[in-house]
Parts: structure tokens; C-alpha cells; sequence
């Protein structure tokens, strides 16, 4: 211990400087807000006056349960889709598996505010769907099944790509020993492979949990018909709804907050109880098995979950883009490329937005991965004291939802007395999706971290490396997989996000999501889905591109 | 590697600062997105000052401004819902101007403090492609042939629908309200949200439609119709206000006289809006044209959205 506080290693540093300026602070003034209700005027008064009409409303626990039914139901589908893909993409030689690889990446690339208007306008009466095949599903649609089954698609990509990749590092070497043991294969896989496993896995449905319970657009489209009111619903409306309570949305934020923290600590309760350590330096056999005989019905399932996640989605937008009216419908008069024509003709600005946007997303995946990475590495492998804080930090803005992050930062950022302040330039909104999306990198770094051994920076160390560089020429390079795995997630939802974009966005600056708001909004909703394609495009291709260049086999795809 | 980061973040940085120094005046406006960035570029052009505004929905900008109020930054103020020029007033926030270009705005369309950009109306708006007949007033839409064919925008979303259901409620009770629950209306988010479903034809005709919006879907060829019921309606007129800690408040009053100017006033109707100033050509029915329902002001805005969200809840 002595040793470990005479060193703190500037990677430490870095990492607590940068959550406190990421998190901290706008948390800080998300809980002053729902302290003192008149804090946006600087005043202090009537602390604690708002805290028993928010906690008091007669619905606040039915729209809680709604939210942890909904946040539960998501993980549970999306494991049930997601695992025994991802098992199946590890282990076995599945044909064509980088193609598969990337239809499972578009579905998470779609926008869910997008995806949910697709499906409306697929599965509605005299929707895409009825003018094909002659019915509709609008009755499963706007239903809790239907909600749930929406969000499946955009969020089970998170614990396929996490299960396979960390199923892959575990490799079979450990499930050979146990075969030689006697082991069944079946046992093998249930008592050593998929335990081994469980950090990524653990840590992809707490994120896909986080996700849910956070997302906004779906159940405002899809659970408004069905009388099903979730937090985020209740808490955008007190943001939106004049008078605006912004204390009152804080405090249903700090619901969210801690059911979001409870599902974190009984994640980090499961994973604590062993170790997970893979990664030992000994040389790993990657070989895969055959499929033989399941080899049809293997590629069935994966083209009946590439069908439904990502071709049906992707199809109903681009046709919503071609059709020059909506109540044209699918006849070929109505399509034609006048949308694709509007955007690169660069009408309301779209070019620039999309410059913005995607300068700001790869901003953000390069800010969140560096401090990611140091924040976990300091939670894991230091020891320095804090760090359980720091893990605090990393979590916290799981479940923030968008909007109460931009008001926080509207708070923290538009102080008279600040010198300088990122507040009305284009950094706020970096501020903003870094602190929204940081706990992607760091989940999916410590998940990384637990499975190396400690001993590999120790025999750095003892050949003389200082900490910076066993991190940087050791550690770093393990976790890559991971971390760049992550920092693409960080991209794609950088680039669309939604919410805190609409609040907090500086004056004349539009981004993507903004941008296909206000189409929506003024009724030209192909002009919009026509930005939605291009940008689902750029953003599978550019994170694709970068990974071929950099040249890294099998990191990602 | 981290120090080369740094930098390039700080580089980053300086760059995004220096990029968006402040405008000459801040704008605030309610959509629709077209007509402000018409009215800021014709403005620029006519002046030289420089206009950034900022657009959103009413409930979005709202929450923005009431976030700044340590430190506000909003010099003019265009919402979409009277409501805020009166609750704007009452807080003192506003300005006194009476703009010269207003002369020929009505009098029930400006105050000391606020001046109407352009009106909307509400109306229901009709797909003929849809196979429902066409309807000619509000009780129709209750109608068997519009069983589980009619979505009305959330008055709790939409400041125009709340004016209209406000005033059908205030004017004849209830009851039509229940009978299109019973028949299966549905309450689907905002204006955009309640108009989609009838464009495809899954609905056919919205209930408190925003007229300018579907005016403009025709125009672009889709198969919709502005159907104004001749028992009457509400009007939404879009107040324009400057607010009193504007540190350029005589750029501001520019602004505001440029809205109201004939170039302005053109770019209103150019968007389907009814223009403000009564001597304006528009290509739409206007006020005069119309039956309007009486308003009562002091309606109780949350009682009105609680019996509306149980009327609707299944």
C-alpha cells in the first residue's frame, strides 16, 4: 500500500481531473437544482422545497416500475439474441463472419428515434408493410412487446459485439484443460467459457440496462398509445412543458440515477466474486471449431436476425427518403432521389451539420477512450485510494438522460462570473456526449482490465518501464480490442444524439439530429430519413475505414 | 502520446471558441426553421447586423432560457404560444416597444410588451386518400366512419391544440372530447407526430391540426386537406418580444421592425402563416375569414390537461 501512494501515476491524475470536469460538475448542479429550485437565477432560497412534490406525484412508482420493467425486458431480449450469436461467432467458424459482423453494427448505427419511425411506418395500417403484404402489426407495435422489441434491435449489437470479443480472448484454451479433465463439451462451455466471459457480458447488458431505462424517443412514440409512462417521458416533460420545472426533472433524474447505480453494484457484486484473469502473457490458441452439420441452420439464424435488425429498418428509411410524399406511398411516381439531391444541395444548412456532427463524434469517441481507459486502469489495476469515487464518477452518467445533462451544463457552464466558459461554442456539446456516453469506454476497459493478470505490468515494471509506459507499451495495447470497440459506440451515438443536442446546441450551430428534428417537425420527413441514410452510412463506413487502415486483425471486425 | 492529445485538444478548443463569437443580436424563435433563417439572412443583408438564432420547439426554448436565467443571453424572444408574452410580462421580463411597422398589426395581436409575427390556425386536416368522407366539423371526427381514424396532437405538447381544446371544453363541455375517446381517437405527441400517421393514410384526419404545416405538405403534393369547421376555431398568434437584460436592445428593435417590414411580413406568409399586419396578401384564408371561439384567458392550464389526459387514458 505504502508504495502504491508514494507513486500516484499521472495516468491517476489525468483520469480524476478529466471526470471531474466531464461528470462531476454538471452532476453537481443537476443535485444543487434539485436542491434549490431557484438555482438558474443564482439564488439559494427554499432549499429541499420541491423535493416531496416531485418523490410525492401518485405516479412516480408506477412510472418506476414501468422504467425497470422496460430497462429489465430490454436486457433480458437482447441477451437472449445476442448471446448465442455472439457465442456461435467466437467459437465456430461461421461463414462470412466479418459480413455478419457489420449488418449487426448498422442496427446500432440507427438512430433509435429513427429506427422507431421506420418501424411505425412499416408496421402501421396501410404502412410499408400492409402495401406489400396486405396487414398490419400496429397493435403489437404500440404495446410494451412492441416497445421492448424495437429497443432489442438498436441495443443488442452492444452485448453481441462485447460476449464475442471477450468470449474470443478467453479462447477455448481453458475449456481444453477441462476436456482433458473429462469435461463434456457442453460442460466445458457452461462451468469454464461463458463464466469466464462474464465481465464483458456483465458489462454490456449493464449498459444495455443503462440505455433503456435513458432512451427517450421510442417509448414517447411507441408507449403514448399504450398508457405506458416511463421516467424519461415524465421527466422530458417537465423540461418542455411551460412553467418549466427543472428542479422537479431533476429529481426524477436522480431516480434514474440510482436505479441505474443499484443495477452497477449488483453487476459489480457478481463479477467480484472471482477472478477473471485470462490474459496471463502464455500464448493463446484462437482456433475455432467446426459447425458441420448446424452449419444451415446457424447461417439461418443470423440472416433471420440481419433481416429483421438491420434490412427491414435500413429499407424503410431509404424508401421514406425516396418517396417525394408520404401519402404517395410506394408507387414508382412517388420515389425519386430529390431528397438525396435537397441534402447534398446543402438546403437548411445539412452539409454543415454534418461536419459538426462528425468532427464531434470522433472528438468525443477520442476524448471518452483516453480517459476511459485511464479511469478504469485507475479503478482495477491501481491502488491508489479514491478509486472507488472515481468508479462512482464513471457510472453516474449512465443514466442520466440527455436533457437533464444539458440543463446541468447550462447551469455549471452560464455562471456570469466565469472568465471563459465552453458554453454557446461547440465544446459544451462535447462536454455534453462525453459525459453522456464515458461510461461505454470505461465499462468496456475494466471489463478488459479484469482479465489480464497483474503480472504482465509487474514484469514490465521489473525491466525497468515506468508506470506511464508499462500502460502505454503494456496494458493499452491489451485493452485495445476493447477500448476501440467502445470508442465506436462512442462515435455512433455522438453523432446522432438527440436530446441534449435540441437544449443545449449553440446558437447557429446545427448538428445531424437537430438537423432531422426540425425536418420532422415541419412535416418533410423524407428531407430528414434522406440525412438519417446518409449519416447511418457514413457512420458504419468511417469506423470501418479507420480499423482497415490501422490495419489491426480481428480487432474489431 | 497524452501530451500530444492535450495539445490538440487545446488547439481544438481555440478554434471552436474563436468560431462562434457572439452575434450582434440573439434570437430565440419556435419554428417553423425556414422562416427564421430567411428572416436573420434578409435581416443581415438589409443592416449588417449579424442575427444567431437559436430553434427549437416552444417547451425546448422555454427550458433553455429559464437554465440561463444566472446569466441570460436572449435578446429576442419568438414564441409560438401567447401564453408566454402574457407569463413573460407578468415576470417583468419584457420589453416595452411599439415598432412603427406595427400600425397596421390589429390590436388583439400586440401588447405594450409583445407583437405578433404571424398567426397560425387550427383545423382538422383530412386525407382524401384515405377512404373516410370528408369532414366539415369537430363533432364529425366522433363519427363512426372515423372509428380509430383520428389522432389529435397532445395539448400538453402543442400550445395551439391546448388554446383549442381549452376552448371547445370551456364553450361545449366535455363531451365530444369523450365521445372521441370512445371512438378511438388516439392523443400522439406534438403537431409533426399527429399529422405523420395521416399522410400514410394509418389515420385519416388530425383533430386541432397546426394549418401552416399542413398547407405546406399540400404544396409539396401530398394528399391532404385544411378543413377550418365553420362552428369555429382558435388562433395561435406567435408573439415577438425582446427582453429586458438584451444588452443590444436598439439591434433588437431593428430586428423586430424587420419582422414586421413588407419583405418580413412576405417571408411570414411565404410560409403558410397568416401574416401579422392585417395589409399583407396571403395565399391561405385568414383571420377575417374565420369563425374564432372565444378564449378565456384564465383558463386553469393544468386542470384542462388532467381532464384531457383522463378523457384519453385507456
Amino acid at each position: 500500500m505504502a508504495r502504491a501512494r508514494a507513486e500516484v501515476s499521472p495516468s491517476v491524475i489525468i483520469a480524476a481531473g478529466g471526470l471531474i470536469l466531464v461528470v462531476a460538475v454538471p452532476f453537481l448542479f443537476i443535485l444543487l437544482q434539485a436542491i434549490f429550485p431557484e438555482l438558474g437565477r443564482g439564488s439559494f432560497a427554499a432549499p429541499f422545497s420541491m423535493l416531496a412534490g416531485a418523490l410525492g406525484d401518485a405516479r412516480l412508482v408506477g412510472m418506476t416500475a414501468n422504467t425497470l420493467a422496460l430497462g429489465a425486458l430490454v436486457v433480458a431480449l437482447s441477451a437472449l439474441v445476442a448471446v448465442p450469436l455472439a457465442v456461435l461467432r467466437a467459437l465456430f467458424r461461421v461463414p462470412g463472419a466479418v459480413a455478419w459482423d457489420l449488418l449487426f453494427l448498422v442496427p446500432f448505427m440507427i438512430p433509435p428515434y429513427i429506427a422507431t419511425l421506420g418501424w411505425i411506418m412499416t408496421l402501421q395500417p396501410r404502412g410499408y408493410l400492409a402495401q406489400v403484404l396486405g396487414f398490419d402489426l400496429a397493435a403489437f407495435l404500440f404495446s410494451v412487446p412492441g416497445i421492448v422489441f424495437v429497443m432489442t434491435l438498436n441495443t443488442f449489437p452492444v452485448v453481441y459485439f462485447a460476449v464475442s470479443r471477450t468470449m474470443e480472448t478467453v479462447g477455448s484454451r481453458y475449456a481444453d484443460v477441462a476436456r482433458v479433465f473429462g469435461a463434456s463439451p457442453a460442460r466445458a462451455f457452461w462451468r469454464i467459457t461463458l463464466p469466464l466471459s462474464a465481465p464483458g457480458l456483465g458489462a454490456s447488458l449493464l449498459l444495455v440496462f443503462a440505455m433503456a431505462i435513458e432512451e427517450y424517443g421510442t417509448p414517447a412514440a411507441l408507449g403514448r398509445r399504450a398508457g405506458f409512462e416511463v421516467l424519461v417521458t415524465a421527466i422530458d416533460l417537465r423540461v418542455s412543458d411551460w412553467p418549466i420545472d427543472l428542479p422537479g426533472a431533476a429529481i426524477l433524474s436522480l431516480v434514474l440515477v440510482v436505479l441505474s447505480f443499484g443495477a452497477f453494484l449488483l453487476q459489480r457484486w457478481i463479477l467480484a466474486r472471482r477472478s477473471y484473469q485470462t490474459t496471463t502473457g502464455k500464448p493463446q490458441d484462437s482456433t475455432r471449431r467446426e459447425l458441420g452439420r448446424w452449419r444451415l441452420p446457424v447461417m439461418g439464424l443470423f440472416a433471420s436476425v440481419a433481416v429483421v435488425a438491420t434490412g427491414l429498418p435500413l429499407l424503410a428509411i431509404l424508401l421514406t427518403a425516396l418517396s417525394r410524399t408520404i401519402s404517395g406511398g410506394m408507387a414508382r411516381s412517388n420515389l425519386g432521389l430529390s431528397n438525396f439531391a435537397a441534402i447534398l444541395g446543402d438546403t437548411g444548412g445539412a452539409l454543415r451539420a454534418l461536419g459538426t456532427s462528425l468532427s464531434l463524434g470522433l472528438s468525443a469517441a477520442a476524448v471518452t477512450g483516453i480517459l476511459g481507459a485511464l479511469s478504469a486502469y485507475a479503478v482495477v489495476k491501481s491502488r491508489v485510494r479514491g478509486r472507488g469515487l472515481l468508479d462512482v464518477l464513471t457510472i453516474l452518467p449512465n443514466a442520466l438522460p440527455g436533457i437533464v445533462v444539458a440543463v446541468g451544463l447550462i447551469l455549471a457552464w452560464n455562471q456570469p462570473w466565469l472568465p471563459v466558459t465552453p458554453y454557446n461554442t461547440v465544446l459544451i456539446l462535447l462536454l455534453a456526449y462525453c459525459c453522456i456516453l464515458l461510461p461505454q469506454p470505461v465499462r468496456y476497459s475494466t471489463a478488459a482490465f479484469h482479465q489480464i493478470g497483474d503480472n504482465l505490468e509487474a514484469a514490465a515494471r521489473v525491466f525497468g518501464a515506468g508506470p506511464l509506459t508499462a500502460f502505454l507499451r503494456i496494458l493499452l495495447p491489451l485493452i485495445m480490442p476493447s477500448l476501440l470497440a467502445s470508442m465506436l459506440l462512442v462515435f455512433a451515438v455522438a453523432t446522432r444524439e438527440l436530446v441534449a443536442s435540441v437544449v443545449v446546441a449553440p446558437v447557429g450551430v446545427s448538428t445531424i439530429s437537430t438537423y432531422i428534428w426540425r425536418q420532422f417537425e415541419q412535416g418533410s420527413i423524407g428531407l430528414g430519413m434522406a440525412m438519417a441514410f446518409i449519416t447511418i452510412l457514413i457512420t458504419t463506413a468511417l469506423p470501418l475505414i479507420v480499423l482497415s487502415l490501422m490495419g489491426r486483425r480481428g480487432s474489431l471486425l | 502520446m497524452l501530451k500530444t492529445t492535450l495539445r490538440a485538444g487545446v488547439a481544438a478548443a481555440t478554434l471552436f471558441t474563436a468560431g462562434t463569437a457572439l452575434a450582434d443580436v440573439t434570437v430565440y424563435s419556435a419554428g417553423p426553421a425556414a422562416l427564421i433563417e430567411n428572416l436573420a439572412a434578409g435581416f443581415t443583408r438589409e443592416t449588417g447586423i449579424k442575427v444567431d438564432y437559436f430553434q427549437a420547439t416552444t417547451g425546448k426554448v422555454m427550458a433553455r432560457i429559464e437554465a440561463e436565467a444566472a446569466n441570460p443571453v436572449v435578446d429576442v424572444l419568438i414564441s409560438a404560444s401567447w401564453d408566454t408574452a402574457t407569463d413573460f410580462a407578468e415576470r417583468g421580463w419584457l420589453l416595452s416597444y411599439d415598432s412603427p411597422n406595427a400600425a397596421t398589426v390589429p390590436d388583439f395581436l400586440k401588447t405594450d410588451t409583445a407583437v405578433a409575427q404571424g398567426v397560425s390556425a387550427l383545423a382538422i386536416a383530412w386525407n382524401p386518400a384515405s377512404g373516410a368522407p370528408k369532414p366539415a366539423e369537430w363533432a364529425d371526427l366522433a363519427k363512426p366512419e372515423y372509428k380509430d381514424l383520428v389522432t389529435l396532437p397532445d395539448p400538453a405538447q402543442s400550445g395551439a391544440t391546448f388554446e383549442l381544446v381549452a376552448a371547445l371544453s370551456g364553450t361545449q363541455g366535455w363531451g365530444l372530447f369523450d365521445e372521441l375517446a370512445a371512438n378511438g381517437a388516439i392523443v400522439a405527441g406534438a403537431n409533426a407526430e399527429a399529422l405523420n400517421p395521416v399522410l400514410q393514410g394509418a389515420k385519416a384526419a388530425v383533430f386541432g391540426a397546426v394549418d401552416y404545416i399542413s398547407f405546406n405538405g399540400k404544396a409539396k403534393g401530398e394528399s391532404i386537406e385544411v378543413i377550418f369547421p365553420e362552428s369555429g376555431t382558435v388562433i395561435a398568434p406567435r408573439p415577438v418580444m425582446i427582453l429586458n437584460w438584451s444588452k443590444n436592445q436598439d439591434d433588437a428593435r431593428k430586428f423586430v421592425d424587420y419582422i414586421l417590414s413588407d419583405e418580413g411580413q412576405a417571408m411570414v406568409a411565404a410560409t403558410n402563416l397568416m401574416p401579422a399586419r392585417s395589409d399583407i396578401a396571403a395565399d391561405r384564408p385568414l383571420i377575417a375569414d374565420l369563425k374564432i371561439l372565444p378564449v378565456d384567458g384564465q383558463t386553469a392550464r393544468a386542470e384542462v390537461l388532467e381532464t384531457f389526459g383522463k378523457t384519453f387514458a385507456r
